[in-house]
Order: C-alpha cells, then structure tokens, then sequence
C-alpha cells in the first residue's frame, strides 16, 4: 500500500494498527510493552522504505524541545523529525542564554512552554527522574529525551529497531553490553526494553566501578532475563563467540576517582578489529555515538560496523514516536 | 525495680514507642518530624535512653504526651525499626498496635541519588519510594535508585 499518506488525520489508518502510545508519556522503557515497541518499529520500517510518508502529519501541532543539557545530536533528530512532520518547534536549547541559566526551575520551564500552546515536550535535562517530574508538571506527554545518567528510551528504541532489521528478530538475541554501564543512559533503557522480548541474554562487560546498576539487574531479574557479567579481558574475550552484538558505550575519565586505574581500564575496553576476532564473523557492532577511543576506526570498514545504520534509524523511529504519540492514526 | 518506673511515671493519653534499639531514638524523632510540634503547647515529648530491656539488653523509649501518631508514621517505624513496638494510650488503656508495611513513602526521605530531580534546589519535587520488602530496599520513583532499608536513617530529612 505504498504512495504518500498524510497518515492520521480523518482517521486514515497507515498500518490498520491501534496507536497505544497516542497522548502518552514516554519516560521510561519500563513503562513500554513489546506491542508499542513494534508499534513504533513497523511505522518507522514503512517511512524507511519510504511506503509511508507521515509529511505534515502534525500540521498545526506545537512540539516544544527543552534541551537543558548539550546534545546536538539527538536535538537535530527531534528538530527535524517533528519539522518534517509539519510541526511547529518551540525550542529552549541553549541554557546559557535561556531562562534556565536565570535560575528557573524546570517545573516553571514546563508550565511557562505549555503557555505557549506546546502540544508535546522532548525534554533532555541532566537530573535523573527530570522527565517523570516533568511529566507530572505538564498536561500534554512529555517525551524523555535523557534524563540524566538514568534513561534515554527513544535512543534503546532505534537500537533494537537497528537489531531487529539486522537480524530479523529480537528475541534470543544474544548481547554484549561494553564499556561504562553505570553512568550511560542507554544502557538501562536498552535493557528494560529487551526485558520484553523471549530468550534475551545480557553479557555486561565493564570494570567493577562502571558495573551495571542494581535496579537494573532487579528488573531483568524479575522479568526471567538471563545475563552475566564480566570484568577482566579474558572473561570479555570468552564472552565474544557467544555474542550476536557488541553493544559499546563511551568510559568517561571523569568517573574515576583514580587517573591510573582509568588509564588501566582503558585499554581493556576497548573495540577494535584485534578484539572482535574473538567474536562470531557476522557480530553486529553498536554504539550510540559519539565516540572518544573506545570504538577504533578500523572497525568502521568492516561489516560489524552497525552503528552507522543505527545512527541513521534515529530520525525515523522518533518521526514515528511524534506521529503516535501526538494521535496519528497507527 | 525497672528501668521504666525508675524514670518516668505513665502517661495517661498519647503514643508510647518502646523496643527502640538503644540510642536510636533521635531516628524515631527524625522519623516523625517532631520538632515541628515546638509550637503546640499541648504535646510533650519524653525520650528515655539506654534502658535495660530483656528483649534488647539496652533500648530506647520514647513516649509522645498527647500525640497519637497516625498509621502512615506507624508504617514507616515499623519498616525502619522492625523491633519497634506501638502502643496508644487513652485514659490510661493500652492498646498495642501492629502496624502493617507501607506501600510507598512520600516526603521523609531525601534520595540517596545526589543528581536525582528531588535534590535540585528549589524544583518543587517530593521524593517518593515505593517499598520492595522482598529486596529490603525502598526505590525512588522519579530516578529509580535503590536505596537498602536499614540505611533510610541515614537519609531522614530534618
Ligand atoms: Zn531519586
């Protein structure tokens, strides 16, 4: 059924599905089931392939972006995503010229955007728990665009979109989770949507000090998914021919309190072609970019190189979210 | 003689906290946010340390002259202090009382996550925890941290 449509409106269906995310929070992938992953997912594989185009979709609708935190990246995805739809951004990005820098609470930021007509808020602020506050604050769904070192739901969205068209299916996918597990925001999210899928298995390779927090593992533990961890490199390495994908995040000096122990850890987290040649041929390589030297170039030409792909699956997948959650048609 | 008539004579209306580990007393005042009381004349706060006790060798008592406290601050007690026993007493009756756990906490507690939305300054967030007895912990429900049961203390606000 392919040929442009301007999906939603006047009740035309693009998928023939239930849109259970319309007027909904997005804060936490806790809070996400398997049918609105896929939900999402099917929409953002249409607009892929270009069968669907949801163009001017939310004419007329306000998107605001309160960005309290540096992040061109995920900004620009949302920015044009929602233009692209047709919506109208409010945007607070700067906080060093916004009112935030003026000492505003993100409590008033919120009730002062929602003045403004805002129909949705994309919120990124570095508190942990910001996005369900200030979900609480506002009338109309906030999307949680990071909070803190604690979730960031639409990026574990385009990572498992990213995994499910590489291999297929999500279920049973064997993953390595590398590098800081305790301070990224992807890895929790990444984890409670997995949770939701049959036969997941987790490998958290990361030094003691940047383990995968606690109420992380309570939730795999509750939802039946199995997972192990690993803290030296010989334990990585024998952990490698097991894997389907290496997901790898950034380790960030500044969370040691020891410079040598960074220095020493460093090196054993680090990706290249040396240690993939302990994985299977066809491992998928992930990471959420950007990188520092945890991911070396040399992987770049090497078909595990995934992360490309999943960079570019960012814009259709939150295209998607924006249309679903702002009440287009599923 | 016992330590108890030793020291203080009964009350004839209020809450009597007893079975308080020894010197632990100051949680249970933290707990209950009593220095807000300094205003009202009519309650009085009796705290008695170090008592010999058979149960805990040593232990806390702290009696409330007028205040019966409600079943919400009984449940956070009995969660922090699982020795604690609750009695009220009207017109001299005693009634003990075994209060049930709380589900969730609201206020009381300051987040353990120093970057968690309910420790920013000014921002009008109420931390709120919902209980998991089954893993002796408390969980925030804005950031998500784990915060284990016997440590609340260390985080009473007040
Ligand atoms: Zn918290």
């Amino acid at each position: 059924m392919p040929s442009s449509i301007s999906g939603g409106r006047g009740g035309e269906s693009p998928l023939g599905l239930k849109n259970t995310l319309a007027g909904r929070d997005i804060i936490s992938c806790r809070d996400l089931s398997r049918e609105d992953a896929e939900l999402v997912f099917s929409l953002a594989e249409e607009v892929n392939s270009g069968t669907i185009h949801l163009e001017d979709t939310l004419a007329g609708k306000k998107v605001a972006l309160i960005f309290v935190e540096p992040s061109t990246r995920t900004f620009q995805s949302f920015y044009v995503a929602a233009r692209s739809l047709g919506a109208e951004v409010l945007s607070i990005h700067d906080p060093a010229v916004s009112s935030i820098a003026k000492g505003e609470t993100l409590y008033d930021t919120v009730k002062m955007i929602e003045g403004y007509g805002a129909d949705c808020i994309v919120l990124r602020h570095p508190a942990r728990g910001s996005a369900r506050f200030a979900a609480e604050a506002a009338a109309v769904p906030v999307i949680n665009a990071g909070s803190g070192s604690q979730e960031h739901p639409t990026q574990a969205l385009l990572d498992v979109f990213t995994i499910k068209s590489r291999l297929g299916q999500v279920d049973g996918v064997k993953i390595g989770m590398l590098g800081d597990l305790r301070y990224s925001r992807t890895i929790p999210s990444l984890c409670y949507l997995l949770a939701k899928y049959n036969g997941v298995k987790i490998f958290f390779m990361a030094p003691p000090l940047l383990q995968v927090r606690r109420e992380v593992e309570l939730y795999l533990a509750e939802k039946g998914v199995t997972y192990r961890k690993a803290v030296e490199a010989d334990e990585i390495k024998e952990m490698m021919p097991e894997l389907d994908v290496l997901y790898v995040t950034r380790i960030q000096k500044e969370r040691f309190p020891d410079p040598t122990e960074y220095e020493r850890v460093r090196g054993s987290y680090v990706v290249d072609a040396k240690l993939l040649a302990y994985g299977r041929r066809d491992l998928g390589v992930m990471h959420p970019l950007p990188r520092v030297d945890e991911l070396s170039p040399e992987v770049d030409k090497l078909p595990n190189a995934w992360y490309f792909e999943q960079a570019r699956n960012g814009l259709p997948i939150r295209k998607a979210l924006l249309h679903l959650v702002l009440g287009g048609a599923g | 003689m016992s330590g108890e008539s030793l020291l203080v004579r009964k009350i004839d209306w209020g809450t009597v906290l007893d079975h308080i580990p020894a010197w632990k007393a100051d949680q249970v005042i933290k707990l209950l946010n009593l220095e807000s009381l300094k205003q009202n004349p009519d309650v009085s706060v009796i705290v008695l340390h170090n008592v010999p006790s058979k149960k805990l060798g040593r232990k806390d008592i702290v009696k409330l002259y007028h205040y019966m406290v409600s079943e919400d601050e009984a449940e956070i007690l009995a969660l922090v202090l699982p020795q604690i026993t609750i009695n009220y007493i009207r017109d001299w009756k005693v009634e003990k009382h075994s209060p049930g756990l709380p589900e969730k906490i609201v206020g009381k507690i300051r987040c353990p996550e120093t970057t968690c939305i309910t420790n920013v300054e000014r921002e009008p967030a109420t931390p709120r925890y919902i209980v998991m007895k089954e893993h002796g912990v408390i969980a925030c429900e804005y950031c998500d941290t784990l915060l284990e049961i016997e440590r609340i203390p260390d985080f009473l606000v007040g």
